[in-house]
């Protein structure tokens, strides 16, 4: 039976230096960071991979949130030296000259180390009713039928993890987070606003007009650069603006 | 002061909640609740607002109409 040998050279040890954030709810010290060092040559490339490491070898009591490690279920978002992304997307920086600074999420209130607090968020991405609303069932034995060039406006809408990397990055959210919905809850009510099985499109563009929820966007783009499925909410909070300027002219039309 | 009518009504909240949720043991495991912070310095507001934030939290969960009542291991 053949033998199978992981390399026959030895890696050098490579150190580099993360400056991860803690702080502990349960003692009443500061927020700080702390330093930890890792071979990088005995690590996978990741920082999930150099976080889960820590975790094992070093400190057991680092707090993070992770799971499928393949950047599909957006538990690991995090702020890696200043850029909001997913742990186990984001490569590290092999230069170990550089020290690397892994936070939580901006603005966001901490619940232990790495993990935050997401009830807003979730209940502003409840608040928008994220399902279809219809009118009328369906006929008897048949689905909501769409056509494919209807099916396509959903591209680029339908894949948001809901991972929070672009409403934290984005500074107006950070300012208004109890009222501004942020890109992340927009993106997904413009979804569900260009659905075309969907019936309560006006009503879900009435819901967003009014000082905060949708107007605090400030074309910032923030959202767009930092988005690890590569989504541009950016594009859709216009189209939204647009659509909303739209029934606001027709509104005028039909009183006037 | 904004802070410290945060927390005593957060307080008289949980007590009223504590009520209908079973009534006089329930309300001592309310009382415990804040007296295990009382030592908490008055001028360390993140470490109040967290502490507030944590007990809404609480309080929302013990309102809701499928919460009969809690208890703990009496030790």
């Amino acid at each position: 039976m053949q033998q199978y040998s992981v390399g026959t050279e030895k890696k050098p040890v490579v150190e580099k230096e993360f400056l991860i954030y803690r702080w502990d709810p349960e003692n009443e010290d500061k927020p700080k960071y702390e330093s930890y060092k890792v071979d990088l040559n005995s690590c996978g490339p990741m920082m999930l991979d150099v976080l889960l490491k820590i975790k094992d070898e070093q400190d057991s009591t680092l707090a993070l949130r992770r799971s499928c490690r393949e950047g599909i279920c957006g538990s690991c978002a995090m702020n890696i030296d200043g850029t909001n992304g997913l742990a186990c997307l984001t490569r590290v920086e092999k230069d170990v000259s550089k020290v690397s600074r892994v936070a939580p999420l901006p603005h966001m209130f901490v619940v232990k180390d790495l993990v935050v607090d997401m009830s807003n968020f979730y209940a502003q991405y409840k608040s928008i009713k994220p399902y279809l609303r219809k009118t009328t069932p369906p006929e008897p034995g048949k689905e909501n039928l769409q056509s494919k060039e209807d099916r396509a406006k959903l591209d680029g809408l339908y894949e948001c993890i809901l991972c929070a990397c672009c409403s934290t990055s984005c500074p107006s959210y950070w300012w208004a987070s109890d009222k501004y919905l942020g890109p992340a809850v927009l993106l997904n009510a413009y979804r569900w606003i260009i659905d075309s099985r969907d019936d309560f499109t006006e009503q879900r563009l009435a819901d967003l007009d009014d000082q905060y929820k949708l107007y605090r966007c400030h074309t910032i783009n923030n959202c767009t650069a930092v988005c690890p499925k590569h989504l541009q909410p950016s594009v859709a909070i216009s189209k939204i603006k647009q659509l909303v300027a739209a029934k606001g002219e027709g509104d005028v039309a039909t009183t006037a | 002061m904004g802070l410290q009518r945060q927390v005593l009504s957060l307080y008289r909240q949980a007590l009223r909640v504590s009520r209908d949720k079973g009534g006089e043991p329930v309300a001592r495991i309310v009382r415990k609740e804040f007296e295990e912070f009382r030592h908490v310095d008055r001028k360390n507001f993140s470490r109040i607002e967290y502490l507030l934030r944590k007990g809404s939290k609480q309080l929302e969960t013990l309102k809701m109409s499928s919460v009969k009542k809690i208890t703990t291991d009496a030790s």
